[in-house]
């Protein structure tokens, strides 16, 4: 979310505003050091003034930023142009007081202005940048000009600068139009770049959106498939089952050897198929449904399911949960699920007899899940890609055939779309930590693509086939 | 069990009809079988079945649903329980119509994801029956 357009936006209207505060500093420390130590007869008290001024009402600004980026709904880009635009007028104006006051075309610091032209070039668009050097240059000419008249008294920089240099008109015309020249140029340079970057910014948005939609229709593309792959599955498997367990009379056992593998790869491969279909489904899903649960309970229930499990491989699953753990929002069905996955893929590559322990620490707006076992581990260079769709470790392959290499990539997306995070620790042979950062409350859109609104997760749990159909969030 | 209670599949998957047929006849149900939406309707009048199990994916993607509310709108047909098995439970949205309370709109006694094995198709049948007996 941080690369959008919008939010870049405001990234800099945030720069542009503590540039502010130090040009408000600045201005008094360059006063303060002009009269006390140079001794430059410059109307200090105004000077100030001006700071304050401009102090004043950088705070303004920060207040309303702060303001129309708290809300849930996205900063329209045209709110902070605008912003942007005022801001830059009204430090135009304050420079040209600054200026009056300090000398007028006397005064070396005139070519500040080319710094706000810059800014504008970058920020605003091409036409109010514009606007914005014709408001400079107006804002010079006016000091020269009401000076050079004597319409406005003329505040001497001393002993630093002749005495008539705000009256020779040569000079006044000089500076004005050597600087009102180079505020022009110094815009158009700005904005050309800046358009520029903005055009490839724009291309990149458009191709990112297209991405996101090409991986959208290769989403239903694979759920349709895979359904349909369902389909054929599940009559295979009706056909199969009835025979293996007899209801269709006594099978010679030669005959029921082969029929019950291929029952067994059946199942294998309807495992696979319903962990896709999970899997699809949350990427095409617009939304999930969020409701608020007890951590505690999501925990509790998944490890229930690996229970007996763990048990036939004399595994202690030992459960260490924060009292304060308390309530989170988010999809308990499929957090308990990541979690129950997660628990079963530490019993699958733990030894006979190991230990396997879940801890749940309050962090305070997050909840920490982690899951720990002293089992096969991973090798190292394979960690960064056990996420990966249908990739699985060298050493979990080798210790068991099984497997669809979407848990994690599921675990991913689950934890993803809740806004945590998930990443992984482990050692070969030493075992595996999972660890799971989970919001208390998720911000909202999270949401990828279009297409299909799927409400509730269906069940999936690698080898017990979809068993756990009826688990319910409460 | 008294007398053969009869039970009416209909799903338009000829081979899981078929099996699941020979799983219930073997625990000597009295099984007809439906392929359409329109076929199970007129056969659910004539054979009155003690339950119907009825897929949701069929011909449209949903006609199983019209179907059920069809026989809940039957004076005849409204008691006789339904046994819905789909191939994703999700992928309509809805979840189990008996917790969500809105049963007038999908009128099931039970919604089960195929396939189901053997001993499960009758544990539920037997359930179903005994809660709803003719």
């Amino acid at each position: 979310m941080n690369g959008t357009p919008e939010a870049n936006l405001i990234r800099r209207a945030y720069w542009f505003i503590r540039i502010r505060w130090i040009a408000a500093g600045a201005v008094v420390a360059i006063t303060f050091f002009a009269t006390r130590a140079l001794h430059i007869p410059i109307r200090a008290p105004a000077l100030y003034a001006i700071a304050g001024t401009l102090a004043a009402y950088n705070l303004v600004f920060l207040i309303h930023l702060r303001r129309v980026t708290a809300g849930p709904e996205p900063v329209p880009a045209s709110t902070v142009n605008r912003t942007a635009a005022l801001q830059i007028s009204f430090d135009l104006l304050a420079l040209g007081a600054l200026v009056h006051f300090s000398g007028g075309v006397e005064n070396p610091f005139l070519f500040y202005f080319i710094f706000h032209m810059i800014i504008a070039g970058i920020l605003l668009t091409r036409r109010a940048a514009f606007l914005q050097a014709a408001l400079a240059v107006s804002i010079i000419t006016a000091v020269a000009v009401l000076e050079y008249s004597g319409a406005v008294p003329h505040h001497c920089l001393g002993r630093y600068v002749g005495r008539t240099l705000h009256d020779n008109a040569l000079f006044v015309t000089g500076v004005s139009f050597v600087l009102a020249s180079t505020i022009f140029a110094a815009v158009y340079m700005a904005t050309s770049i800046s358009s520029a970057l903005r055009e490839r910014e724009a291309a990149l948005a458009a191709t990112n959106a297209l991405l996101v939609e090409q991986d959208c229709i290769k989403s239903e593309y694979v759920f349709r498939v895979t359904h349909d792959i369902k389909g054929h599955l599940s009559a295979i498997r009706s056909c199969l089952d009835p025979v293996v367990e007899g209801v269709t009379g006594p099978v010679p056992p030669e005959q029921l050897n082969l029929i019950d593998r291929a029952r067994r790869r059946s199942d294998t491969l309807l495992t696979f198929v319903k962990a896709l279909l999970e899997l699809t489904r949350m990427r095409l899903s617009k939304e999930i449904v969020m409701d608020a649960f007890l951590i505690e309970h999501a925990v509790e229930s998944a490890v229930s399911y690996v229970e007996a499990r763990a048990a036939t491989k004399s595994i202690v699953v030992d459960q260490a949960i924060d009292d304060t753990a308390g309530w989170i929002t988010g999809a308990r069905v499929y957090v308990e699920e990541t979690i129950a996955n997660l628990l079963a893929n530490s019993v699958k590559y733990s030894r006979d007899g190991g230990r396997i322990a879940i801890r749940v620490t309050d962090e305070g707006e997050t909840v920490l899940v982690e899951i720990a076992d002293r089992g096969i581990g991973i090798p190292e260079d394979e960690i960064p890609r056990v996420f990966d769709e249908f990739y699985r470790a060298t050493n979990a392959r080798a210790a068991e055939r099984d497997g669809t290499g979407l848990g994690l990539s599921m675990a991913r997306q689950v934890v993803e779309r809740h806004g945590g995070e998930i990443w992984i620790e482990s050692r070969e042979g030493r075992g595996t930590t999972v660890s799971m950062r989970l919001p208390r409350n998720p911000p909202r859109g999270l949401s990828v693509g279009p297409a299909l609104d799927f409400q509730r997760g269906e069940a999936y749990h690698e080898g017990s086939a979809g068993r756990r159909g009826v688990a319910q969030s409460g | 069990m008294s007398d053969k209670q009869k039970i009416l599949i209909v799903d338009d998957d000829p081979d899981i009809v078929e099996a699941m047929k020979v799983v219930l006849e073997s625990r000597k149900y009295d099984v007809s079988v439906a392929g359409s939406g329109e076929e199970g309707l007129a056969l659910a009048k004539s054979v009155r079945p003690n339950l119907i199990i009825l897929d949701v994916m069929m011909e449209t993607g949903s006609k199983g649903f019209e179907v059920s509310r069809k026989l809940n709108a039957d004076e005849d047909l409204m008691k006789v329980p339904i046994l819905m098995v789909t191939a994703i439970k999700e992928k309509t949205g809805i979840g189990f119509s008996h917790e969500s309370g809105d049963d007038a709109w999908l009128p099931v006694d039970e919604y089960v994801e195929k396939p189901l094995k053997p001993g499960e198709l009758i544990k539920k049948v037997e359930a179903l029956l005994k809660k709803n007996p003719a």
